[in-house]
């Protein structure tokens, strides 16, 4: 028999259709909450979308294509959520809207089902702390685009039980993900490693160390990475990078964590990256002075 | 074309020095490499033979380009054969009092045109070049190991450097099939400069319990796509090899976040160094006692 069979996501943006995509492939039911119809439609839109580029590609199947998206079904008011499983909440990263959600739906879907939060910058065991038994929530940090990558981090919370740890992990594996149980500190585990490199990388650019194109050649060739880091920043947002190391600043208060002066600058310019068309690589970049030779002051 | 400037020096007949020298007889130049000891000098061949000969059995090169290439090698005990070279590229051990007495040496060797190129990992080029009684003509390339397979080099110029210097650089090494990246004359240039904080701090989210060994490595390729795990990476460079960049890099950034975490001291004191040793982050001795 399938654990945790039937699955709710909560929220249709890029994460939850995402998370969705990837726990219908598995065969099973998903239902996506929205606040509006209008959002679901987009979701379903978005998702079509992206199925379609992956028959295109021939990484799907028309046949597996009609089945994930057979198995996702849009609702905009909680009551449908009674009966599932496991919910994963993929809202937007603001604790308090999570909070008033979560309350709502832990009275829907009872005490019995495993409740997970996709968050990467708030406190699991905050969120953990809002719903009645509090043991059977956690965190399931799927990284973006969710059906391409493939770690997810179970996260635990203070107040997470060993059982449901193991049964998200189990799940995890069922639906094609590898997992690697985190311990709830900010930036869990791969956060808390890449935002100080980040940072690292745009405070030396901005000190002129090298252009950014060779920056990212140097990494990529050197390091055999896929992508270098400035080109990762474009593609991840400015604006999305800025808010996860700025928060996980002020809850280490480690100035590593803190962002750049000019990530700052180029968030407030609305250079977010590939998504605005400009960033550190998109667009041309910021066009430093690349005359210097690198010698004489 | 002169003959200067189809003919390359290297000094040092090491790991880097044998690389480099591949690097420039398989792209057509005379090479002349040189290590004060014979003993050194003949393994420093004996490497570059064997890679030659076996990237024609692996069909990288024809017999033909494997043996032109051959040619196209010296090696020699006496500093002064290198006379004829139109670039002398630095090999030797990581010390700065070498280097620059190995400058200025050269200084009374070489035509006055000729470029000095360093292959310091983690020293000053400025500081390198501060040896020469001719700065302008000294530049930092930088080369990944194993040279003849990685095609990245840093290219960074001393303060003194001349814009003809680093231009004739750049051209050689386009030359020699190399991708280059302009890097100011910073400590560990770029790959290193961002290699090693990296690494003290997956060492660090280890020794404070955020993951396991096994757990980090395979969250960082899964969600970066790193070509391997910082713990595998850190057991084949070798734990000593890593302190000892981290604490130059440390002593001139005057940084913490370039200081090796006290894990390594650990380790080091323990003797597992990593792979060379049979035991490091992983434990690749199946014979032992207790596995870790």
């Amino acid at each position: 028999m399938t654990d945790l069979a039937k699955v709710a996501v909560l929220g249709f943006g890029t994460m939850g259709r995402g998370i969705a995509q990837v726990v219908a492939a598995s065969g099973r039911d998903v239902t996506v909450l929205e606040t509006t119809q209008e959002l679901v439609d987009h979701g379903q839109v978005k998702l079509d979308q992206f199925l379609a580029e992956g028959v295109r590609r021939g990484k799907t199947s028309e046949d597996e294509r009609a089945a994930i998206r057979g198995r996702v079904t849009g609702a905009t008011d909680v009551a449908a959520l009674a009966g599932h499983d496991l919910v994963i909440e993929a809202v937007v990263e603001d604790r308090d809207v999570k909070a008033e959600l979560l309350t709502r739906v832990a009275e829907v879907v009872g005490p019995d089902a495993v409740l997970a939060t996709n968050t990467s910058a708030l406190s699991v065991t905050d969120l953990a702390a809002i719903v009645p038994a509090s043991e059977r929530f956690a965190g399931l940090h799927f990284f973006n685009p969710a059906p391409l990558m493939p770690v997810v981090e179970v996260v635990t919370a203070l107040q997470s039980s060993a059982e449901v740890i193991t049964r998200l992990e189990a799940f995890c594996n069922d639906i094609g993900k590898d997992p690697v149980v985190v311990p709830d500190r900010p930036g869990f585990l791969v956060n808390r490693l890449l935002m100080p490199y980040l940072n690292d990388v745009v405070q030396a650019y901005d000190d002129g160390l090298a252009t950014a194109e060779d920056i990212d050649t140097a990494l990529e060739l050197g390091l055999g990475y896929r992508m270098g880091p400035l080109e990762m920043l474009d593609m991840i947002g400015l604006d999305v990078h800025h808010h996860a190391t700025r928060s996980a600043y002020e809850q280490l208060l480690d100035r590593r964590f803190a962002p750049p002066p000019l990530l700052d600058r180029m968030v407030d310019a609305g250079y977010l990256g590939d998504k605005t068309g400009r960033g550190f690589r998109a667009g041309g970049g910021i066009e430093p002075d690349t005359t210097s030779n690198g010698g004489a002051a | 074309m002169s003959d200067s400037a189809r003919t390359v020096g290297v000094v040092g007949a090491g790991t880097m020095g044998t690389g480099i020298t591949v690097v420039a007889a398989r792209a057509g130049f005379t090479t002349i490499v040189h290590d004060v000891d014979a003993a050194g000098l003949e393994r420093g061949l004996d490497t570059v033979r064997g890679f030659l000969a076996r990237s024609a059995e692996k069909g990288k090169l024809t017999h033909e380009q494997a043996e032109a290439a051959q040619a196209n090698v010296h090696g020699t005990t006496d500093l002064a054969e290198l006379k004829a070279a139109g670039i002398v590229v630095e090999a030797v051990h990581e010390d700065l009092a070498t280097k620059q007495e190995l400058f200025g040496r050269l200084d009374d060797i070489v035509a006055t045109d000729a470029l000095l190129h360093t292959n310091t990992s983690t020293l000053p080029v400025t500081a390198i070049a501060a040896g020469s009684r001719h700065p302008e003509r000294v530049v930092g390339t930088h080369y990944c190991n194993p040279a003849p397979l990685m095609k990245l080099v840093e290219v960074a110029c001393g303060r003194h450097t001349a814009t003809d210097a680093y231009e004739r650089t750049l051209r050689f090494l386009d030359g020699v099939d190399k991708v280059t990246v302009t890097t100011k004359d910073r400590p560990g240039f770029i790959v290193n400069r961002f290699l090693i904080p990296w690494e003290n701090d997956v060492i660090a989210a280890l020794a404070s319990g955020l993951g396991t060994v096994e757990s980090i490595d395979r969250a960082v390729v899964g969600a970066l796509g790193h070509p391997m795990g910082p713990f595998q990476l850190l057991d084949i460079v070798g734990l000593d090899v890593h302190k000892e960049v981290a604490m130059r890099l440390y002593e001139q950034f005057r940084d913490p976040r370039f200081a090796p975490p006290p894990l390594v001291d650990q380790m080091i004191a323990a003797g597992d160094l990593g792979r060379k040793t049979g035991r490091g982050f992983y434990t690749y001795d199946d014979d032992r006692l207790f596995g870790s």
